[in-house]
């Protein structure tokens, strides 16, 4: 191994750290250090001139690491990186060591003491320095196609923006058409457009489209490999097929919950609103006298859980119904009308001038479906009611696919308590998986109404375009080393790991961890946890954190 | 031939996200902020729902990610002045406002605005507190550099002082820049630039501005918030003592007739988070939510209500407040009608804070007509039924909350949707 | 350092997300705390092996401080959690070696709680101001304790605890191969036991490392009953890592195995 020769910057940041340690002594102290070929000082080590001097001093003095002690890694470690590399050093044989604002601005009245510490805080980064090896960042080639399993409203929305982004899109549909729920639904709100002209309109561009290919009566059998490298494996009819694809997008919606055991359903007179749906589309709603029931299954123990789009959906086909027939009486029973944002309010008020009738009931007291009538105790009044009906209609909510459980495990991605996707990050990333490549969209998600499904469909297929776009992911330099000798193939890592990114699979010598470079993102939870001790951290080595710890313990003068 | 940019206009999460996401792709962009930061609202929440995790932890990795990305552009203390042309093919005339500060040169160390004579009140800490006339717009921002308000800068007002370029370290004071307009030919646009508080002045019987004690919630959010004028700790205005027993008041201005006729979306989650903050600082303290309906449709929403009362000592009373009035204490008296009784009654509490209505930013219509695009009634950015991420002029794209009150992962959604809508367009103009 | 002016030296994990931007924010808060703490930076608390914390100790330092993010926020989803069961280990092998379990300070703090960030350190530093040099608790001189850490660290790196810890959240909450779900009160009567036998199989290892001795010899050593001593010196006579060199008249002298 050639001679390791460390340059250290110490820099005054101004006064920020020169006002308050003593920087010329921090300089002497580390020439002193083992390993120190050049120090030096700088009055704003990030300027362009403290980084010519960097940059420099490798070629002068044939540094081959670099520390820098000033402010923080968080907002300069990239720069210093980058001037590294600027002068043909690894730019992961860099080092930072924090004496501002982990130092200088906290410890602003005890000079002796803080230099002190600014001398430990550089003797553990130069001996970390010293173990530093050089790191590539490996491209991995991205396949640019996708793959979009589900054919509805946010499967067909995001197929054909990707498509026209021109990238080859496979959209694959369980049933024999495309459309999904949409197939079903009669007027959408508040648009009032017909769901089957949207479904006409969206199959057109498909078809226009000579980037998409759609395959319909077709499922999913199994699903392999990484982003940018995915295999998935597909059934139509009979015959079975390997595609390939760079990423995966999730849009297979969600069911309506059939409440067999709830208010004396029975499909005639008592219905679901998607039934009800159904025979507004036939036009075959004769009912005068029509009670609708809220939350019916909903926000309940077993499924505690506001479904969203219900609300809107009894509000738009109430007026639908009054519109056609004003002799029609209308009853909503709800908990709580849930129509947020600026057009369903709208609904709201138009509903009620349209003479549509409000009860509230409490959870408490359910409303009761007899033969004739249904007994329901109005909050608001303090009294019970007995209605008579013709038609009841129970809005029930969306459940997750009662598939999705298996669809998930085929794609290795987790689903929450209630069967939907569950995302990478409820905020900042709603609509990816945490296994990078894989992404998800609508109703699959989360109970979402139409234009939801829209945009969470453009959000997805915006997502899974960036890796595409780029045509290579890069890895994560900072990954875990296997050795093959000590490691036992005993599965904790994969069981840990966050992202999907070691598994064990059969190598030449037995069953083995092996790294998925692509999926890392280097936290080091494999590394900390493996009982035979047979992975190695890359940067952040058990060797490099002993050595800062041991160099901390050396007696200071 | 090179492809053309995108304009984002607004530097929230929406825009933030959205520049990512186009930048990641490979496509420019140049982010305009009328602030001298980006991070928008997002930066003003201490927590956020359903997680309640650190809202300027999850967002500050990506102010980080946006100010160094090679694909992004930043033109922060700027306006959009003019948009000419069509889709493909926009000619915008940016105004960048003189900060008086060179970027480059600035490393944020504090020495000027220490020696600033100057006090107004601080805009993002909502009044709360004051700030110099050379300042950060917040701690955490980005570009983490000064800029000098020119409209209470005594050089500017009185010819006097400059005391802070006396001090700077790095020379970075110039109170010779001037205001620049920059001319950029872009490919499309994405409008996300949020919603302003509405200020419940008006609605007298509430109490605002009169009683020391009641609050609006983005003041209850600074209150709150670690890094905020009261590091996080809840006191009353009136007296500094803690707060035990706070009303939350909702639909303040919202499904109103007189104000907004809308509802606002996120402030029966946004109650409930408040609460369960002020909890979590004080587990003797107790809170009550006076709403009109629930509204937590989204993923986990409605478990999180069911935490808060369940967990979180929160009562949630379905009445709509008559009026709030003061006691001798400065305490105040909420009046309602209790539900299961129907009877008037009255609670005392130690801090209103009043759910007040997201409304659109003001200078939105100035811009709509710049941009030449709708507006709906309520004067946010109108959207194509079929395509309700378009505007209503092609290659102009909205999201988040500009386009209607929604919440972050909403807005998040949006933003990345609007970005696939403007990347679509650049491949059509590409391929023809 | 005499014994009132003694002042602790604190090391401190922190996570680049959460704990060590928190840290960062008290710097620019300008908010002043003591200056015995050195911060070690990691990516993720999940990184912070267990032997690491140990490791400290044995170079004498008086207090270790292991901070991440929130538990649900963790910027790698779930890597604090696996943060949360190592410590707890690690404080239960601390506690068995004598020390002051409070020596290691195990908490969460986000990017915008500078405030809680320098409270803590604040804290801590107080309270092992108060507790003495490391070892102060204990009755043993400096070699017995350097010597039990030792122990300690090397029974930490051994598979057993380790693949214990990892496995607790699946055993806890799912079921094993056998379809069976474990307590987490029969996880940590196993866990202790766990402890309790690697702990001293590691101390009987290190006190044969130079000269061979009897099982009466070590138990005088090491101040464990001979039968304790005997049970696991066969156990480490059937994991091939200890031997017997010789008989003493009647008594068998061990020593390890050299390969």
């Amino acid at each position: 191994m050639s001679e390791v020769r460390v340059g250290v910057f110490v820099c005054h940041c101004g006064t920020n750290i020169g006002g308050f340690l003593d920087v010329p002594e921090l300089v002497k102290y580390a020439l002193s250090l083992p390993n120190v070929a050049f120090t030096q000082e700088n009055k704003y080590t990030c300027s362009e001139t403290g980084l010519s001097e960097i940059k420099k001093a490798i070629l002068e003095i044939q540094l081959n690491r670099i520390v820098v002690a000033s402010c923080t890694p968080r907002t300069h470690e990239p720069l210093f990186r980058s001037a590294c590399k600027e002068a043909g050093l690894n730019p992961f044989l860099f080092q930072f060591v924090n004496i501002r604002d982990q130092c200088s601005w906290v410890h602003m009245h005890d000079k002796e003491a803080a230099t002190k510490k600014a001398k430990d805080l550089i003797r553990m980064g130069v001996a970390n320095a010293v173990l530093l090896e050089p790191l590539e960042e490996l491209k991995i080639d991205v396949n640019p196609k996708a793959v979009v399993i589900g054919g509805g409203i946010s499967g067909m929305t995001s197929a054909i923006s990707l498509a026209n982004r021109g990238f080859e899109v496979r959209l694959i549909e369980k049933s024999e058409k495309l459309g999904g729920t949409l197939n079903n639904l009669y007027k959408l709100y508040p648009t009032q457009i017909d769901a089957s002209n949207l479904v006409t309109a969206k199959i057109g561009e498909i078809e226009k489209n000579s980037r998409i290919k759609v395959l319909t009566s077709s499922q999913v059998l199994d699903v392999d490999g990484f982003v940018g490298n995915y295999t998935v494996k597909i059934k139509q009819n009979n015959k079975v097929q390997n595609y390939d694809a760079g990423v995966i997008i999730v849009a297979t919606g969600a069911d309506v919950y059939k409440p067999s055991d709830l208010y004396s359903y029975d499909g005639e007179r008592v219905i679901t609103q998607l039934e009800l749906e159904k025979a507004l589309k036939r036009g075959e709603v004769k009912a005068q006298r029509i009670i609708m029931i809220q939350c019916a299954g909903a926000r309940t123990k077993e499924r505690p859980y506001c479904s969203k789009v219900c609300c809107p959906t009894a509000l738009k086909n109430a007026l639908l119904i009054k519109e056609k027939n004003d002799d029609s009486q209308l009853y909503i029973l709800y908990r709580d009308m849930v129509t947020p944002g600026t057009e369903f309010e709208d609904l709201y008020g138009k509903a009620r001038e349209a003479g549509i009738n409000f009860i509230k009931y409490s959870p408490e007291k359910e409303p009761i479906v007899e033969n004739e009538s249904l007994k329901v105790y109005d909050e608001l009044l303090g009294e019970e009611l007995t209605l008579p009906y013709d038609l009841v209609v129970l809005s029930t909510p969306m459940v997750a696919r009662s598939d999705s459980k298996e669809l998930a495990q085929k794609l290795k991605v987790p689903v929450d308590e209630h069967g939907f996707y569950l995302e990478a990050h409820v905020k900042l990333r709603p609509v990816d998986f945490a296994t990078d490549g894989i992404f998800v969209c609508g109703c699959a998600h989360w109970p979402s109404n139409v234009d939801e499904s829209i945009f969470q469909a453009y959000g997805a297929s915006s997502r899974a375009s960036i890796p595409m776009s780029v045509g290579y992911v890069t890895t994560e330099p900072l990954i875990p080393v296997v050795d093959e000798e000590k490691c036992t193939g005993c599965g904790l890592c994969e069981m840990n790991c966050p992202f999907k990114a070691i598994k064990i699979e059969k190598k030449e010598k037995g069953r083995k961890a092996n790294v998925i470079a692509a999926s890392c993102k280097g936290c080091g939870t494999c590394g900390a946890g493996c009982p035979q001790k047979a992975i190695t951290m890359k940067h952040f080595t058990d060797d490099q954190i002993i050595a800062q710890v041991r160099a901390l313990a050396e007696v200071t003068s | 031939m090179e492809e053309k940019p995108v304009l984002i206009i607004g530097g929230g999460i929406s825009g933030i996200q959205a520049a990512l996401d186009l930048g990641d792709m490979g496509i420019r962009v140049h982010l305009v902020e009328e602030k001298p930061c980006i991070g928008g609202r997002m930066a003003q929440l201490d927590k956020t729902f359903p997680t309640n995790d650190c809202s300027i932890c999850i967002l500050a990795p990506k102010l980080s990610d946006c100010f160094r990305h090679p694909n992004i552009t930043l033109h922060t203390y700027s306006e959009i002045k003019k948009v000419n042309g069509q889709k493909g093919d926009f000619t915008v005339k940016i105004r960048k406002y003189a900060k008086y500060v060179k970027e480059d040169e600035c490393i944020n160390c504090g020495e000027c605005n220490a020696k600033c004579p100057v006090k107004v009140p601080d805009e993002f800490d909502v009044g709360l507190r004051n700030r110099e006339a050379i300042y950060l717009y917040y701690l955490q921002g980005v570009p983490p550099v000064m800029t000098i308000d020119r409209e209470h800068c005594l050089f500017f007002t009185r010819g006097v002082c400059r005391i802070c370029e006396k001090f700077c370290p790095k020379e970075a004071i110039d109170f010779d820049q001037k205001d620049e307009d920059v001319i950029i030919n872009v490919n499309s646009i994405i409008v996300a630039t949020g919603f302003d508080p509405f200020d419940p002045t008006a609605i007298t019987q509430y109490g605002y501005k009169r009683y020391r004690n009641v609050v609006t919630s983005i003041e209850y959010e600074r209150l709150i918030c670690a890094s905020g004028p009261t590091g996080g700790h809840l006191e009353r205005q009136s007296d500094g003592k803690p707060a035990k027993k706070i009303a939350f008041i909702q639909c303040v201005g919202s499904r109103d007739v007189k104000n907004n006729r809308y509802c606002s979306s996120v402030c029966c989650m946004h109650a409930t988070k408040e609460a369960m903050l002020a909890f979590e600082h004080d587990s003797e303290l107790k809170s009550y939510i006076f709403y009109m309906d629930l509204r937590a449709a989204g993923k986990g929403f409605q478990k999180y209500l069911e935490r808060g009362e369940q967990e979180y000592n929160i009562s949630y009373i379905r009445s709509r407040i008559a009026n709030i009035t003061e006691d001798q204490n400065e305490n105040l008296v909420i009046q309602y009608d209790d539900p299961e009784t129907s009877k008037n009654k009255k609670v005392t509490v130690d801090l209103a804070v009043l759910a007040t209505s997201l409304i659109p930013r003001s200078g939105v219509e100035e811009l709509a007509r710049i941009l030449n695009v709708e507006l709906d009634d309520y004067k946010f950015f109108k959207t194509d039924p079929l395509n309700p991420l378009d505007s209503s002029r092609p290659g102009i794209y909205v999201c988040g909350c500009c386009r209607g009150p929604t919440d972050i992962p909403e807005s998040v959604a949006q933003a990345s949707g609007a970005a696939e809508r403007a990347a679509e367009t650049l491949f059509e103009v590409v391929i023809t | 350092m005499t014994a009132y002016n003694f002042e602790p030296e604190i090391l401190g994990f922190l996570c680049n997300w959460c704990s060590y931007a928190g840290a960062d924010l008290a710097g620019v808060s300008r908010i002043q705390y003591p200056t015995n703490i050195r911060i070690i930076r990691v990516m993720c608390s999940a990184r912070v092996d267990p032997t690491f914390i140990l490791e400290a100790f044995i170079q004498g330092i008086d207090g270790v401080m292991v901070l991440g993010c929130h538990l649900g926020t963790c910027h790698y989803l779930t890597g604090n959690y696996n943060t949360e069961r190592r410590m707890k280990t690690a404080k239960k092998v601390i506690k068995k070696v004598g020390l002051d379990a409070e020596r290691l300070f195990v908490d969460w703090v986000s990017a915008a709680e500078g405030e809680r960030f320098a409270t803590f350190v604040k804290k801590f530093t107080d309270k092992i101001r108060n507790l003495g040099p490391l070892g102060k608790e204990t009755a043993f001189d400096n070699e017995t304790l350097k010597s039990r850490l030792v122990a300690a660290k090397e029974a930490l790196a051994q598979d057993k605890i380790r693949w214990l810890v990892g496995r607790e959240r699946e055993l806890v909450e799912e079921k094993n191969v056998f379809g069976e779900k474990v307590t987490q009160e029969e996880f940590d009567k196993l866990m202790h036991q766990t402890i309790e036998k690697e702990f001293a199989k590691r101390r009987i290892l290190l006190s044969i490392d130079k000269n061979a001795l009897s099982v009466k010899e070590i138990a005088q050593k090491l101040g464990i009953p001979t039968n304790v001593v005997l049970k696991n010196v066969m156990a480490l006579e059937s994991d091939g890592l200890i031997s017997v060199i010789g008989i003493d008249g009647n008594t068998p002298k061990y020593q390890i195995t050299r390969v």
